[in-house]
C-alpha cells in the first residue's frame, strides 16, 4: 500500500493549507497517512471511522503534500482512492453530494440548469463584441482547428463573463479557426473524479471526446485547470492536443501588444494548473511578453479545490481568509487563470483578473493608440 | 476518543502504534499562558505530560509512551519574540524550525547555525531536547552550543530560566537547589522532554558567512579508508563547512553515486591542505548541490520493492570504531541480516561532533542507517533487533549518540536526569525514566 511508504517525517505539515486554517495535526497529510497506517487499531470505533471519512473530504487536493514528499508517496492518488472507498463504505454520509451527482447525470452540468443554456447565458452578453459568435457554436458537421471547452463555471457564472468575453475577443483577434462546444459540452467529470466516482464520469468523457473528434479539432483549449486535467488525462482524445488558454496564446503570440499599466499584480498560480498539470512556464511567459508587472504569490491553494467549497464551505473560506491576511491582499487585484480560483478570490472580496483579460486590454490599448 | 487524540501519535520513529485511549487531551497553545493552562489541566487530573514538536524525533520520546497523559503540541508556539543582531541573539518560541528562523534572519544578514536534515520540520524545542545538529556541527556545534538560555515551566507550574551558567527563578529556594546541583543548559540538552516545558529560547545568531567555499567529493575503496580520512580531518582540525559521507546506498536510490564517498565544502584556500588528507575532486557548485540533495533525501526515500525504516539512528563512530569503519559496518550489517533486514543506506554527518552523557564532546561520524524491513516480523523481533544493536555498539565502541536517538542506553545521562527530577519533580515524559520502558516501546513498534 502506497501510504505505507510514508515515513511520517512531517515535511508536508506546514505547507498544508488545511493545517494553516485549522491549526491541528489531524488536518495534515501526515496525520491522514498515519491514520491509514494504524487503521487496524481504530476501525472498530464507528465514530472515528465517520470522522475519518469526513476528514478525507476536507482537503483541497492541491497536491502540495505530494510535491514536497521525498518518500515517493502518491498522496493525491491515495486521497482519491480513499474518497471512493469512503463513499462506498458509508453512502448515507455523502448524501449531500447526491444533488450534484444527479445534476451532472441528468443535465450534464454542475448547476442543474438546462443543458441548452450552456451557450446562451454568455452569448447575448458578448454578441456586440463578437458578432459572429453564434456561428462559432458547434453543431454536427461543423469543423474547426480549435475547439473551446468552456467548462461549467465559465458557461454559467455571471462572474466569469468578462473572462469569456476576453477569451473570444482574443481568439478573433488572433485569427483562430475555432468552435465552442455549446450545448454539446458535457461537464468534464472533474467533480465526480474528485469524489472518487470515475465510473460516473465515463459517459461524460465519451460524449465530449466524440464531439471533439467529430469536429476534427487539432487543439482543445480550456480556461479551467480542472477541465484541463480531465480532458488531458482521462478523455483519451485522439489527434488533438489539449491546452490551457494561456498555453495557446503564448504559443500563437510571439509579440503581443504591450500592456500599459503601472499596477503591480500579485500572480496566483492555480494548483491544478502548475502542480497537477505541470503548466508553469506559459502563463508567466505570456505575462512577460505582454510586459505585465507581476509578482509571484506563495504557491499555495486558494481553498477552492477538491470540492471543498461544497464539502466544507467554512473551511474553504477560512483558507482564503488566512491567505488574504498573510499575503495582504485586501486592496490588490490578483491575477490568475482559473475560474474556480477567481470565484474564491471574489468571494473574499478580492478583485481578480484572468490573464486573458489583460491580453484583451492590451489589444484594446493598441487599437486606441492607432 | 477523537481523531485529534489519535493523530497526535504521528511521528517519524518506529514507535507509533500507541494505545490511543491513554491520550486524555491534546493542546495547541499559542502563548505561554495557554501552555500554563494546559499544564494546570494535567496537574489537576494527575495526568502525565508529553510535549511534541515536529514529531520528527526518532526515539519515540514525543509519544509519551503508555502513560495516561495529555500531549501539548508546540506547532503554534511559533513566534519570533525579538531579534537583536548586535547582541547576537534571537528570542523565539519553541515551535519554530531552523528554516523559519533563518528566513526571518535573512534581512538582518544573520543566521542561526543549527541545520539538521529535518530543519524544515524539527522545532528548536525538540532539537534542544535531543541536542540535534546537522552536517556542520563540526564547525558550528550542536544545538546546546547555539543556545544561550531557555525558559521552562515545570509540572507544578513554577518557572525557571536556565543558562550556560546556571538557573534563575522567582522561587529562590528552587534556584538555589538547582544551582547546588550545577544545573545548566547541558542538562536541558537531550533531556527528551523529561524536565519541563521549554516555552522560550534565546538562540545565538551570527553574521551570514561571506566566506566563499568550494566543494568536492572523495571516493574510497572501503569504509575503513573513509573512516581514517575523517579521523585525519578531525586531527588536523580541518575547516570543513559541510561534510556528509555516504558509506553505502541501495542501487534504487544511489543514482550515479559511488559510495563510500564524502562530500565536503571548505574555504577555497584550504584545498591544497585537504589534498594532503584525502583525494578530493573539486566539483562545480551545481554538482555539489545535487549530491547534497540526494543525501538529504536518503532518509525519506524508499526502495522499489519493500519499505525502509530506521531501526536505530545515530551510530556515533569515533576512536577505534571510526578507524576500523569497514569492520564496524560489516558487523552491523551482519547483525541486521541475521534478523532478516536488508541494509538500505548508511550515511551521515562527518566530520561531526556530539556530546556524551557526561557532557564531554565526541568527534567522528554520526552514521544513520536505514534498512528494508522483512515482509513479516513481530514487534518482539523488531525490538530485539534494536536491543541487539545497542549491545553490539557497546562492543564495537560505537557510542550511539545516545541521548539523541536512544535515550535509554546512557546511564550517566539517565542518572543525571533522575537527580534533577528529584528537585523539579516528575510529570513530563516519565516513561523514559522507568525500568519498564522496553516493554512500553515493544508495545508501540
Ligand atoms: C528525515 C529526518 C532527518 C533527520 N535528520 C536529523 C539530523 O540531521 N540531525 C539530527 O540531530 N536529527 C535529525 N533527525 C531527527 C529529528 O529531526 C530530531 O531529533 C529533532 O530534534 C526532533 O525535533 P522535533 O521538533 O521533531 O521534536 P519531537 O520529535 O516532537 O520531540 C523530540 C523530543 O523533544 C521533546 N520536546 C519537543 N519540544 C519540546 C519543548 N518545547 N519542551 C520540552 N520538550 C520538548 C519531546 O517531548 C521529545 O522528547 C531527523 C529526522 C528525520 C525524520
Amino acid at each position: 500500500m502506497s501510504y505505507d511508504r510514508c515515513v511520517r517525517c512531517g515535511s508536508c505539515m506546514r505547507f498544508c493549507p488545511l493545517f494553516e486554517a485549522r491549526e491541528e495535526e489531524q488536518w495534515t497529510p501526515r496525520a491522514k497517512t498515519y491514520l491509514l497506517q494504524v487503521m487496524d487499531m481504530i476501525e472498530a470505533d464507528e465514530e472515528l471511522g465517520k470522522e475519518f471519512r469526513r476528514l478525507l473530504f476536507q482537503c483541497a487536493m492541491c497536491g502540495r503534500c505530494e510535491e514536497v514528499c521525498s518518500s515517493d508517496v502518491d498522496l493525491l492518488e491515495i486521497w482519491h482512492e480513499q474518497r471512493a472507498k469512503a463513499r462506498k463504505e458509508a453512502p448515507r454520509e455523502f448524501q449531500y453530494l447526491d444533488a450534484l451527482r444527479r445534476a451532472i447525470a441528468n443535465v450534464k452540468n454542475i448547476y442543474g440548469l438546462d443543458p441548452e443554456d450552456r451557450a446562451v447565458f454568455w452569448m447575448d452578453e458578448i454578441e456586440d463584441d463578437v458578432p459572429d459568435i453564434e456561428e462559432r457554436v458547434y453543431a454536427p458537421g461543423k469543423r474547426a482547428e480549435v475547439m473551446v471547452f468552456l467548462g461549467c463555471l465559465m458557461s454559467f457564472r455571471a462572474s466569469q463573463l468578462d473572462v469569456v468575453r476576453a477569451l473570444f475577443k482574443s481568439l478573433e483577434r488572433t485569427g483562430t479557426d475555432y468552435l465552442v462546444m455549446g450545448a454539446e459540452e458535457f461537464c468534464c467529470g472533474h467533480p465526480l473524479h474528485l469524489m472518487g466516482d470515475d465510473e460516473g464520469a465515463e459517459e461524460l468523457r465519451t460524449h465530449n471526446k466524440s464531439v471533439i473528434e467529430d469536429a476534427g479539432a487539432k487543439y482543445v483549449i480550456t480556461c479551467c485547470p480542472g477541465c484541463l486535467i480531465q480532458l488531458r488525462q482521462y478523455h483519451n482524445i485522439q489527434n488533438a492536443e489539449v491546452l490551457h488558454h494561456t498555453q495557446f496564446f503564448d504559443r500563437v503570440l510571439d509579440n503581443p501588444p504591450k500592456y500599459r499599466s503601472e499596477t503591480e499584480y500579485p500572480y496566483h498560480d492555480p494548483c491544478e494548473l502548475h502542480r497537477i498539470s505541470g503548466v508553469k512556464k506559459e502563463p508567466r511567459s505570456l505575462m512577460t511578453k505582454l510586459g505585465v508587472n507581476f509578482r509571484e504569490m506563495d504557491l499555495s491553494c486558494c481553498g477552492g479545490g477538491g470540492l471543498l467549497r461544497m464539502t466544507d464551505p467554512d473551511l474553504s473560506e477560512k483558507i482564503m481568509e488566512v491567505r488574504k491576511r498573510k499575503e495582504r491582499l485586501e486592496s490588490e487585484t490578483v491575477l490568475t487563470c482559473c475560474p474556480s480560483c477567481r470565484e474564491q478570490f471574489l468571494a473574499a472580496g478580492i478583485d481578480t483578473k484572468d490573464i486573458v483579460e489583460i491580453l484583451d486590454e492590451a489589444f484594446e490599448q493598441e487599437e486606441l493608440k492607432e | 476518543m477523537r481523531l485529534r487524540d489519535v493523530v497526535i501519535g504521528a511521528n517519524a520513529s518506529i514507535f507509533y502504534r500507541l494505545d490511543f485511549s491513554k491520550i486524555k487531551d491534546v493542546f495547541y497553545p499559542h502563548t505561554e499562558e495557554e501552555a500554563e493552562q494546559a499544564i494546570r489541566f494535567a496537574r489537576e487530573r494527575s495526568l502525565r505530560i508529553t510535549v511534541k514538536g515536529g514529531g520528527s524525533g526518532l526515539s519515540g520520546a514525543c509519544t509519551g509512551g503508555n502513560d495516561e497523559r495529555i500531549v501539548i503540541s508546540t506547532l503554534w508556539l511559533n513566534k519570533i519574540l525579538r531579534i537583536d543582531p548586535q547582541g547576537g541573539y534571537i528570542d523565539v518560541q519553541p515551535g519554530l524550525t531552523p528554516d523559519l528562523i533563518n528566513e526571518a534572519l535573512k534581512p538582518y544578514g544573520m543566521k542561526f547555525y543549527v541545520a539538521p536534515s529535518s530543519r524544515d520540520v524539527a522545532t528548536v524545542g525538540g532539537i534542544l531536547s535531543t541536542d540535534g545538529g546537522g552536517n556542520d556541527t563540526w564547525v558550528n556545534g550542536t544545538m546546546r552550543d547555539n543556545t544561550l538560555r531557555v525558559r521552562m515551566i515545570l509540572y507544578d507550574g513554577r518557572k525557571i530560566t536556565v543558562t550556560r551558567e546556571g538557573v534563575e527563578s522567582e522561587d529562590e529556594e528552587l534556584a538555589e537547589e538547582l544551582n547546588r546541583l550545577r544545573v545548566t543548559l547541558d542538562d536541558v540538552a537531550s533531556s527528551h522532554g523529561t524536565l519541563g516545558f521549554v516555552t522560550e529560547l534565546r538562540l545565538q545568531i551570527r553574521p551570514l558567512s561571506e566566506e566563499s567555499v568550494v566543494g568536492g567529493v572523495a571516493h574510497f575503496d572501503d569504509a575503513t579508508q573513509l573512516g581514517q580520512a575523517i579521523h585525519r580531518m578531525i586531527e588536523a582540525r580541518s575547516p570543513i563547512k559541510y561534510g556528509e559521507a555516504i558509506v553505502a546506498a541501495h542501487p534504487d536510490v544511489r543514482e550515479d553515486l559511488r559510495p563510500p564517498l564524502i562530500t565536503l565544502q571548505f574555504p577555497g584556500d584550504y584545498a591544497d591542505d585537504l589534498r594532503e588528507i584525502l583525494d578530493i575532486e573539486l566539483l562545480p557548485d551545481e554538482q555539489v548541490d545535487r549530491m547534497k540533495d540526494i543525501r538529504i533525501k536518503l532518509p525519506k526515500r524508499n526502495p522499489k520493492q519493500g519499505i525502509q525504516l530506521a531501526l536505530f539512528e545515530g551510530y556515533g563512530l569515533h576512536g577505534r570504531s571510526l578507524l576500523n569503519m569497514q569492520a564496524t559496518v560489516d558487523a552491523i550489517n551482519e547483525l541486521l541480516e541475521s534478523h532478516r533486514y536488508t541494509p538500505f543506506a548508511k550515511y551521515g554527518h562527518a566530520p561531526s561532533k556530539w556530546y556524551l552523557g557526561d557532557n564531554t564532546a565526541a568527534y567522528g561520524m554520526v552514521m544513520h542507517s536505514r534498512e528494508i524491513r522483512p515482509e513479516h516480523t513481530t514487534r518482539e523481533e523488531v525490538l530485539n533487533t534494536i536491543l541487539d544493536i545497542v549491545d553490539l555498539c557497546e562492543k564495537l565502541g560505537v557510542t550511539p549518540k545516545p541521548e539523541h536517538k536512544w535515550p535509554f542506553s546512557d546511564t550517566v545521562k539517565l542518572n543525571r536526569l533522575r537527580e534533577i527530577r528529584r528537585v523539579v519533580g516528575g510529570g513530563f515524559n516519565d516513561f523514559l525514566l522507568r525500568d519498564d520502558y522496553r516493554e512500553v516501546l515493544r508495545s508501540m513498534v
